[in-house]
């Protein structure tokens, strides 16, 4: 369903992304994990259509990214999402319906859907300026999920929610996979991947290091450990040594 | 029950989609504009009353001003028509160049660095859909001044012509529907060609914008100052016929037929005349040449957007940033009297200003050009003139000072705070009294006023061989208006904030920007008169001894002086201090 072949990205002298291959099958969450400035987020924005790569090829559901046929299947959540203040929320669910095609009754009903799943019954048609940022990301989620996407794509998806709406938020993504979508999130919480994560990208200086289920990554990198302990092996951190002297020395020093 | 994703939510004729979205964003604009309003009126009537005052008075005070202008045009008998032609040619050649830049620059950022533009590019919606509504918006933002400024000058027109001549005043009534058609159409052209500009500039110069804006503004000014150049030395003495000639003849280039400013005057005058078939003629040129500019800028929208945005935003600029380490340790050594925290928050934003070539470029073109304009006074001749002339010549110079600086703290100065209040956590955190960080802006603020506009001023008295009295009420003036217009910009940016927008023109275009200008209009208009008045009154009296006792001798020069200095004294004093006190009591009170 995502398919990125070869991918490259340059700003300037500056690599982002270095021939970059994916891809995320239908009816699975693949989770994206690199240090910061790995160039998750700019593979994202090729993914969506916002950046054109500077070579290889991006395609969803075997369209290029930017063409009318990828967005109509895609749902997109950025790291940091867009509302327009002067709608209450039920307004712009209803203006992502009409600007996927979906038709009114259906809409209607999806849209029901959504402020039942993601608990906005009390909020939903206030004015967006006066959520709260977790009621912003609620609303943001069910925008990205009310036209049913085939694909989904979301960035840092859990900034700003309480357990509660993590939690439902995970169980969509779940479920969005189960019903045969293609679900890419990028993310920090490596817990998260560990917990609902198909397969699982490691990337780093925009070149993929490892992809594979857990067990699969562990058996390449020959690491009995866990997810972060991986990661930070692949990525080649070394945290005790990334960290001030004095700061290491009390580390060190027993209580 | 199949739990698998429905087909028939994701796929439809293309043809339909493309009218659903189109309707889709025709409702959100709508349903945008129906709930702002509702706030506006449920929460902000007296904003909503003082708004639509304000308009009232500015448009009644152009409408006035326009219609005494044509009556006196009309004492020209054989020239009138001549004149008003040429007058209408260059108002909208003016106004047609202020548009091509005022839309190309919101269209560009709106169209390149708005969040909403990042989202609609992600939906089905097509790129030339996306521009459509991004085009309507920075059009209504960018030509709403256009119609307040035009329309008075077109009714006033339409009151005093006469259609038939001898015959009674007054244009037929189907001409004031009929403007409002011609300005619609007119504001699609400049709109238009800017939004070419900008798709081209974020295609071609993605890493460039700041600097073609620059050398845009540069060649636009400088433009400006050869015409007004021109203008101000043409031959023959004032307002006689040989000069008028000579004035229309430097004036001949807005009559250019491919202007579509001379098919607006041309099309407006024939219509006031009842000449309908000019009208209409002119009105088809104008509607079809709108016509073509949009459709050249949709098919470069569908072509290029997607690309153009994709260039601007992977342009990053890596480039290493100067760390204005001199300039640090040689502020500090000289104003180290003030406190440490103040110094450091002035360094700040001294440090932003420098770094944003919009906010300086305009502070340097605009004062530039007086520098220029100052040093060239020996050139115009008016330093041997009377001292009458001399000194009504240093006080209009000083006053045109104190404008644009009134304009730059309105800009530049009134945001600050509401900009800041976006990342107040950082300043909250730091131990530092709020009113500091107030205190901070203000000395900012009157610190970058008296240094330009204490040079300009003495520039300008030197040139004009004023004597050293004068030059010294002078210097002082403009000091009570530096503190003064600082202070009221910093302490009504902390009354009336705006903490949701992140764009420094937009804030200064909204309420509290405009009143803000308002007050600050009046407060240099106080300390201008009250001084300029009693020197003004002496100096024309002075060519003639016998009127100098009628009108204000030496000694009652030297009263009213006192006096209007005193005053001028305690004005400056109350508009500094005042809106800070409103300002500081607001800002500590204040939840962000």
């Amino acid at each position: 369903m995502i398919e990125l072949r070869g991918v490259g990205k340059s700003f300037g002298t500056k690599r982002a992304v270095d021939h970059l291959d994916l891809t995320v099958r239908p009816g699975e969450l693949f989770a994206f994990l690199g240090p910061n400035g790995a160039g998750k987020t700019t593979t994202i924005k090729m993914i969506c259509g916002l950046l054109a790569p500077s070579e290889g090829t991006v395609t969803i559901g075997g369209h290029p990214a930017s063409s009318e046929g990828a967005r109509r299947q895609l749902g997109y959540v950025p790291d940091q999402p867009y509302l327009y203040d002067k709608l209450t929320g039920r307004e712009f669910l209803r203006f992502v319906v009409e600007m996927y095609g979906v038709d009114r009754a259906t809409g209607s009903a999806r849209i029901e859907e959504m402020i039942d799943t993601f608990e906005m019954g009390d909020f939903i048609d206030e004015l967006c300026e006066n959520y709260s940022q977790g009621m912003k990301q609620r609303v943001v989620f069910a925008s990205a999920l009310v036209h049913e996407p085939r694909v989904l794509v979301v960035d840092e998806p859990l900034v700003g929610l309480d357990p509660r709406s993590a939690r439902i938020v995970k169980n969509m993504f779940v479920s969005q996979a189960r019903a045969g979508a293609a679900v890419l999130m990028s993310i920090h919480l490596l817990a998260i991947a560990e917990e609902l994560a198909d397969r699982i990208g490691i990337v780093d200086h925009g070149r993929m290091l490892a992809v594979g289920t857990l067990d699969e990554l562990r058996e390449r990198a020959q690491h009995g450990g866990s997810l972060e302990d991986l990661f930070l092996k692949l990525t080649g951190d070394d945290v005790l040594r990334a960290i001030s002297p004095v700061a290491r020395a009390r580390l060190e020093t027993p209580r | 029950m199949s739990l698998a994703l429905p087909e028939s939510l994701v796929a439809a004729p293309v043809g339909i989609e493309a009218d659903r979205t189109a309707r889709a964003l025709r409702w959100l604009r709508w349903r945008q504009f129906r709930n702002a309003t509702g706030v506006l009126v449920a929460d902000s009537r007296l904003r909503i009353s003082m708004i639509v005052f304000c308009s009232g008075v500015f448009w009644a005070g152009l409408f006035l001003l326009f219609l005494g202008s044509f009556q006196f045009i009309a004492s020209y008998v054989d020239l009138a028509n001549t004149i008003v032609e040429y007058l209408f040619s260059m108002f909208f050649l003016s106004l047609l160049a202020m548009l091509l830049f005022s839309t190309g620059i919101i269209v560009y950022t709106a169209l390149f660095h708005s969040r909403e533009a990042a989202y609609l590019l992600t939906t089905p919606a097509a790129t030339d859909r996306i521009f459509a509504h991004k085009f309507a918006e920075a059009v209504g933002f960018s030509s709403w001044g256009f119609f307040l400024l035009g329309s008075p000058l077109l009714v006033a027109y339409g009151l005093t012509i006469k259609p038939v001549p001898g015959g009674e005043s007054g244009a037929p009534w189907a001409y004031y529907p009929l403007f409002l058609v011609y300005l619609l159409v007119f504001v699609m052209i400049p709109a238009s060609l800017g939004a070419i500009v900008a798709i081209v500039v974020a295609n071609v110069f993605p890493k460039r914008e700041r600097t073609v804006l620059a050398l845009a503004t540069l060649a636009a000014a400088g433009g400006l100052f050869l015409i007004g150049y021109r203008l101000w030395t043409t031959p023959g003495e004032a307002l006689t016929s040989d000069w008028l000639g000579g004035l229309l003849n430097r004036l001949a280039f807005c009559q250019n037929p491919l202007w579509p400013s001379r098919w607006m005057s041309a099309g407006l005058l024939a219509s006031a005349k009842g000449d309908w078939r000019g009208a209409g003629y002119h009105l088809m040129i104008l509607s079809s040449h709108a016509g073509l500019a949009y459709l050249t800028a949709a098919v470069l929208a569908r072509d290029l957007y997607r690309r153009g945005y994709s260039r601007v935003q992977g342009s990053r600029s890596n480039r290493k940033r100067l760390e204005f380490r001199l300039m640090d340790a040689a502020f500090h050594r000289l104003f180290f009297f003030l406190p440490f925290p103040i110094r450091l928050l002035i360094l700040k934003d001294l440090r932003t200003f420098l770094r944003d070539p919009t906010q300086w470029s305009q502070f340097l073109i605009f004062f530039g050009l007086l520098a220029f304009y100052f040093l060239n006074i020996p050139r115009l001749g008016y330093g041997a003139q009377s001292p009458y002339w001399r000194n009504l010549v240093s006080f209009l110079n000083l006053s045109v000072t104190a404008l644009i600086l009134s304009t730059f703290t309105s800009r530049f100065i009134f945001p600050l705070l509401s900009l800041e209040g976006r990342n107040f956590w950082t300043l909250g955190l730091l131990p530092l009294r709020r009113d500091q960080i107030l205190w901070g802006k203000f000395a900012f603020s009157a610190g970058i006023s008296l240094i330009s506009t204490e040079f300009l001023v003495v520039l300008s008295d030197l040139m004009l061989q004023m004597n050293p009295w004068m030059i010294v009420l002078h210097v002082g003036m403009i000091a009570v208006l530096c503190l003064g217009l600082s202070g009221i910009s910093v302490g009504l940016g902390a009354r009336l904030p705006n903490l949701r927008e992140s764009d420094p023109s937009k804030i200064a275009a909204g309420f509290g920007g405009t009143f803000n200008l308002l007050v600050s209009l009046v407060f240099i208009f106080t300390i201008v008169t009250a001084l300029a008045v009693p020197c003004h009154l002496y100096f024309v009296g002075q060519d003639n001894p016998e009127s100098a006792r009628i009108i204000l001798s030496r000694g009652g020069l030297r009263f009213w002086l006192t006096t209007a200095v005193v005053a001028s004294l305690i004005v400056g004093a109350a508009a500094t201090i005042i809106p800070l006190r409103i300002g500081i009591k607001a800002f500590n009170r204040m939840e962000f």
